[in-house]
């Protein structure tokens, strides 16, 4: 069904547009508003993403394969890793969160969408504006080239002089609003949409982690804004922030850059946490133990995330009392991440454990996690860490916590939803070499790096002499990398594989593993209308009491089969928030503001112009259509008729009518 | 459709305030951190005024305080324009919004003047940390400012179109909730800027 | 003029000169943090290691668990009964949220002593001899990294009352020097470290360890060598292009190879005998002058600041005594082959074009830019380098190979 586009109609001021209406083809993904969509918009952008940063890491590590290595020239190396770091954790780890998030949340708190769509829409192609604009400096020939963290003043004008860290400013700039904007939205559509009967702590583990990364966001990401502002005006304006030579500190930037960045890797880590709090009780057939204890610490590294930032700058001279301070609070965060790995390890004790490949990368995030925790603490030893900080015992501890903590969570999650989002599976046989091939490869590639780091191998270095005894380990880690793109290889074979067998297989049925929590209510895959009726929540794990009861002597019975217990899909009801163009339009005026502020500002006009007629045309497009789209079934006209249109929000901020 | 308030999907909101207001509470806790980091860095870099004038030397307190106390009358204005629509009183509303928005105006054009002020006497943005600090911390606030005055000039339009009605009144108040978030970094700023004692040269 | 050094022939340069060869066994890793050789870098291995085998410890108790659930608990299909579905132990939770923290309060009380100890002052003076006079030495260095090299500046009245607020601009130092920092064994040596132009750290991983060298800040730290021997260093904060090869050295000396070392640094540069050396000089005074310093040709002993007017951060290596040290070009080259002879290969390849052996961005007056020297302006310039100091003790050439 084709969208009709009106320039103007009587009672229809200039520029105002009737929604769009189509639900599919491009046009469908461009103006969705639809949660489910723009998780897997983010997922993909993300995956794809996640190889460009994997190439950037391979050819790190074919640079270092050998003493004095020649793949690239310094110049070049000093790109690659900026970039390796600023893609993996801004276009990779955070949006495959935020595609899980995007996907699940409103699932899994019975919720039909989230509470403002059309931000939420907003946030995906800023997103993506952000991405490509921070990669288009790739083909410009002036990425940037200080590193993820952009230390300065080496990143100030004086010692960077190209554009390349003023697309790293703007580029972080704009997903940074989206991160905000996404992380606003959370916040409202957990505490004000969950279903009736869903208490605060009625709602799963994944939930709570998911909740406790928005408001990590929520207040981490105006400093770093705040910090890149900075930056931007000393490089383009001439202020004195970090220009030592006027009595601006360095320091500064390290203290903004931290209190953002330290809160930042609990946003990495809490959501892929999150995921394997639903996983391992699934395959473990047992609930989580210890739920409150799950929730609460949690919340504790939520809270405690705030007073450890400087123990990335233990060397930078700040003082010993200061270092004793943030040595002492970062031992003790140890501590309720501890308690997690150990409800986990209890939770699958006693168990009838499946090794499922999601249950395979959960088991792998717990041991892998353990061992980047267990290095970041001998890190808070601080005068043991004035030999190890800046060194690749770092690199170590650090891709043990990410890539073996969130990334490998984040495979279960694809392995454990991949039914829910597509409607199949993905190959378990497959899985299981995409799993063993990573592990492995991982291993052999950041294990021995915690030896390279103790020998004294700093990071950052373009190349190393011989002599120093970084050969053989260096090559070894080298060849590990190649494994692990073979296993992420493997990842991708699957997929494809998988799509092609299940167009002529029937689709999976409801509820594939049988598990616990309200997502699974809906037919595989989800509809577009989420549930057809609301749920009543008496209890946590809902969906499981709903299928079983325990006996007088405490047994597990059943009471109900999946198939009872699921809905159907086929309501028609339901009211959908109709789709729309401005989000995409506003989202597309960011790049245009950044290009202008680096080359010349008149490039900022037509973005300016983009986003301004995006927030009028957003603010003035009739909250619906109602001749819209209700129920899964987009071309299926209903003769409902709400009265929604009448109300032209005037005068208001990007404000979503709940449509109910 | 009607009152927008507290009603998601037929039940309750979990927190009894509307999506939308819980938005605005929201993005102002973000906000906090935002003014939070500027403030920090004016906190540290006061003292270090290079070769340029010193804060001491150069603010003008008396006149800060009159603009501030325009500023907090600006909220109280809000406050009257919000009741007076949740009366249904629309005449009103309109005076007391144009008022805000007015007082507002007024607020910035006293920042305007201060800052070309300080131009003259030889503090410009690049001349130290301090003025830098200032600068930025100040400008993000006026910035701030203006969005509302342009959010208090749509909701007059809204108004004077008719579109503003008593059950739209949440809307207003939410702008409140920015205009007063906005007056209350003010007063923030203009006692870690003005009032703390600064150093002079 | 025969060096100093080589004509001693003290007992004490060949003792020294042996245990500098023992020392720099090291060779196979000579940046290896676990094999400390000073007191300070070994309370921080004293500190590092009991806390690596607690690390160990619940790394085997984990892994030993998650191998056991892997053995014990997988599901056998042998019923299709549920496992007991036990939602949580309150008592257990409670204790191990408080073991774990007791065990952390624990190394805890042992870091905050080791690290007050670490960032504590304890020197004696030493006493040396300075043009004669026998001064009271509370030694300390002043160490400033720039990109991409580290100087060493020694002033023997003591730092107080020396103005480092301004590393661009320093008060004249005593003894000025680049690359390798000479130390005396066996006392406690005070660093003020800062920068000249971004942050960089300092660190020689077998004495202690790292410090940043801020602009505009000085980070007080300290160093301390056991017994006489060369110790290898590395930049390691992020510097830009060539942060790789920003290394540096301590060669740690018994008190009358020190001595001797201090009256031979302090000489100024004579003027040279040789022809080749003269137009060398010539060449030297048109070109190199123009950043680099000689004491003697175009600053003194109470020097005037550095030079290096056409560098950002206004300082060259100090070459009075080049010829006494071991690296060149930020630490990452040898200067003397193996068989003692002068490098003259790598040494011309760095006069003819510095940049392609080492990434610096001259243009943006950073780093030693290609000189457009012709090859009989760079035999003659190295002919009057060659003038510039005494060649140290095979034992040390050999012990402080870089490129093996």
């Amino acid at each position: 069904m084709s969208d009709t586009i009106e320039l103007a109609a009587p009672g229809r001021p200039l520029g105002v547009y009737t929604r769009p209406r189509d639900n599919t083809g491009w046009r469908g993904w461009i103006t969705t508003v639809d949660h489910k969509k723009i998780g897997i918009l983010y997922g993909v952008t993300a995956m794809v993403f996640f190889g460009i940063g994997g190439l950037e890491a391979l050819l790190i590590r074919l640079q270092l394969a050998t003493p004095d290595g020649t793949v690239l020239g310094a110049d070049t190396y000093n790109r690659v890793f900026t970039m390796h770091g600023v893609t993996m954790v801004f276009l990779v780890i955070m949006p495959l969160a935020a595609a899980f998030a995007n996907y699940l949340l409103p699932l899994q708190i019975g919720a039909r969408d989230v509470a403002f769509p059309r931000l939420n829409a907003l946030s995906y192609w800023v997103f993506l504006a952000g991405g490509l604009f921070l990669n288009v400096s790739w083909l410009l020939g002036d990425s940037p080239d200080g590193g993820w963290f952009a230390y300065a003043p080496n990143t100030g004008v004086v010692f960077s002089p190209g554009h390349g860290m003023d697309y790293y400013i703007l580029g972080l700039q704009i997903t940074g609003i989206a991160s905000l904007i996404s992380a606003m939205n959370l916040i409202v559509t957990v505490l004000n949409m969950r279903t009736p009967g869903m208490t605060l702590f009625k709602m799963p583990v994944m939930t709570w982690m998911i909740l406790v990364v928005q408001f990590l966001l929520l207040f981490a990401v105006p400093v770093i804004t705040v910090a890149l502002f900075l930056l931007l005006f000393d490089r383009s304006f001439g202020a004195n922030f970090f220009n030592p030579e006027m009595g601006g500190d360095p320091l500064l930037w390290q203290h903004l850059f931290w209190i953002f960045g330290h809160p930042e890797v609990y946003i990495l880590i809490l959501p892929s946490f999150g995921i394997i709090s639903e996983v391992i009780p699934t395959f473990s057939r047992k609930p989580l133990f210890g739920y409150p204890f799950m929730v609460f610490s949690g919340i504790a590294i939520g809270f405690m995330g705030w007073g450890v930032w400087a123990h990335h700058m233990f060397v930078s001279g700040i003082g010993p009392i200061s270092v004793a301070a943030f040595s002492m609070s970062t031992m003790f965060i140890a501590v309720p991440t501890g308690v997690k790995i150990l409800n986990w390890l209890a939770t699958m004790w006693g168990g009838k454990i499946k090794f499922t490949v999601a249950m395979l990368f959960a088991f792998g995030v717990v041991s892998m996690f353990t061992i980047g925790g267990l290095s970041g603490v001998t890190h808070s030893v601080a005068p043991a860490d004035t030999q190890q900080t800046d060194t690749y015992y770092i690199v170590a501890h650090f891709h043990y916590v990410i890539f073996g903590g969130s990334l490998l969570g984040i495979f279960a999650g694809f392995y454990f939803w991949w039914p829910k989002v597509f409607g199949h599976l993905l190959s378990e046989k497959l899985g299981k070499w995409n799993f063993w091939l990573m592990i492995i490869g991982f291993n052999m590639t950041f294990g021995p790096m915690h030896i390279l780091g103790l020998q004294g191998m700093s990071r950052r270095i373009d190349s190393y002499s011989p002599g120093f005894g970084f050969e053989f380990w260096n090559m070894f880690a080298s060849i590990g990398s190649f494994i692990i793109a073979l296993g992420v290889l493997m990842f991708v074979i699957n997929v494809i594989a998988s799509a092609r067998r299940a167009r002529h297989e029937p689709p999976v049925g409801p509820d594939p593993w049988d598990a616990r929590s309200l997502e699974w209510f809906t037919p595989n895959p989800t509809p577009v209308h989420n549930f057809d009726e609301l749920i009543q929540v008496d209890s946590l794990d809902e969906f499981w009491h709903r299928k079983y009861a325990e006996d007088e002597n405490g047994r597990v019975v059943r009471v109900a089969t999946a198939e009872e217990v699921c809905q159907d899909g086929s309501a028609t009801d339901t009211h959908l928030p109709s789709p729309s163009y401005w989000p995409f339009v506003m989202a597309a005026g960011f790049p245009f503001v950044g290009f202008g502020l680096i080359y010349t500002l008149w490039i900022c006009i037509p973005g300016a112009l983009l986003i301004l007629m995006a927030i009028y045309g957003w603010i003035f497009e009739p909250t619906d259509d109602p001749d819209g789209p209700h129920g899964h079934h987009a071309d299926d006209p209903s003769d409902h008729d709400e009265a929604e249109a009448s109300s032209e929000a005037a005068g208001e901020t990007a404000e979503e009518a709940p449509v109910g | 459709m009607a009152d927008v308030a507290a009603v998601d999907n037929g039940h309750g909101t979990g927190t009894g305030l509307s999506n939308n207001k819980l938005l605005m509470w929201v993005f102002l806790g973000s906000e906090c951190l935002l003014f939070g980091g500027l403030i920090s860095t004016y906190l540290i870099y006061r003292s270090r005024y290079a070769d340029g004038p010193a804060p001491g030397d150069i603010f003008d307190i008396p006149f800060t305080s009159v603009s501030s106390f325009i500023l907090l009358m600006s909220s109280l204005t809000m406050v009257l324009s919000l009741s007076a629509l949740q009366r249904g009183d629309i005449r009103n509303n309109r005076v007391w919004l144009l008022a805000t928005a007015l007082l507002g105006s007024l607020f910035i054009g006293g920042q305007v003047y201060e800052f070309t002020t300080f131009l003259r006497e030889g503090l410009g943005y690049t001349t130290s940390p301090f003025s830098s600090a200032f600068f930025t911390l100040t400008g993000f606030h006026g910035i701030h400012v203006s969005l509302g005055i342009v959010m208090l000039v749509s909701l007059l339009i809204a108004s004077f179109r008719g579109t503003l009605t008593k059950e739209r009144s949440e809307t207003v108040e939410i702008v409140g909730l920015y205009w007063h978030f906005v007056d209350v970094v003010w007063i923030f700023i203009f006692t870690v800027i003005y009032l703390v004692p600064s150093p002079t040269s | 003029m025969i060096p100093r050094i080589l004509r001693t022939g003290r007992p004490a340069a060949l003792i020294g000169g042996a245990l500098l060869a023992l020392a720099g066994c090291a060779a196979d890793a000579p940046l290896d943090t676990l094999k400390p050789q000073g007191p300070i870098s070994r309370s921080i291995d004293s500190l590092s290691d009991p806390i690596f085998l607690i690390a160990g410890i619940v790394f085997v108790l984990v892994f030993g668990a998650s191998g056991l659930i892997w053995w014990k608990f997988r599901d056998d299909h042998s019923t299709d009964e549920f496992p007991p579905q036990v939602h949580g132990n309150f008592r257990l939770e409670i204790a191990w949220t408080i073991g774990p923290a007791i065990l952390m309060a624990v190394i805890g009380v042992f870091t905050l002593f080791s690290h007050f100890e670490l960032n504590g002052e304890d020197r004696t003076d030493i006493v040396i001899n300075v043009d004669g006079t026998a001064t009271s030495w509370d030694p300390e260095i002043v160490v400033i990294g720039q990109q991409w090299w580290w100087e060493f500046r020694y002033y023997f009245d003591g730092l107080d009352g020396v103005d480092l607020s301004d590393p661009r601009h320093l008060p004249p130092a005593d003894i000025v020097t680049a690359n390798q920092m000479v130390i005396p064994v066996g006392s406690e040596i005070g660093l003020s470290v800062t920068s000249r132009d971004v942050i960089h750290s300092f660190w020689i991983p077998a004495l202690n360890g790292k410090r940043d060298a801020v602009p505009r800040r000085v980070s007080p730290w300290k160093i301390e060598a056991d017994v006489p021997g060369f110790y290898f260093g590395q930049c390691t904060e992020f510097c830009g292009l060539s942060h790789a090869r920003m290394q540096m050295q301590a060669v740690a000396m018994n008190p009358v190879d020190f001595q001797a070392w201090v009256d031979e640094q302090m000489q100024p540069a004579a003027e040279p005998a040789d022809a080749a050396a003269q137009r060398g000089l010539a060449v030297f005074e048109g070109q190199c002058t123009r950043c680099h310093v000689v004491n003697g040709i175009n600053g003194a002993i109470d020097d005037q600041p550095s030079k290096g007017a056409d560098l950002v951060a206004n300082a060259a290596p100090n070459l009075t005594h080049l010829m006494s040290r071991t690296t060149f070009a930020g630490g990452i080259f040898d200067l003397y082959e193996p068989d003692g002879s002068l490098n003259r290969t790598q040494l011309e390849a760095w006069l003819r074009n510095a940049p392609a052996e080492k990434p610096a961005y001259a243009e943006g007056r950073r780093g030693m830019p290609a000189m457009g020297l012709s090859e009989g302006q760079i035999d003659d310039v190295v002919a009057y380098l060659q003038t510039l100091g005494a060649k140290p003790d095979m034992e040390i050439i050999a012990a402080t190979e870089v490129h093996p």
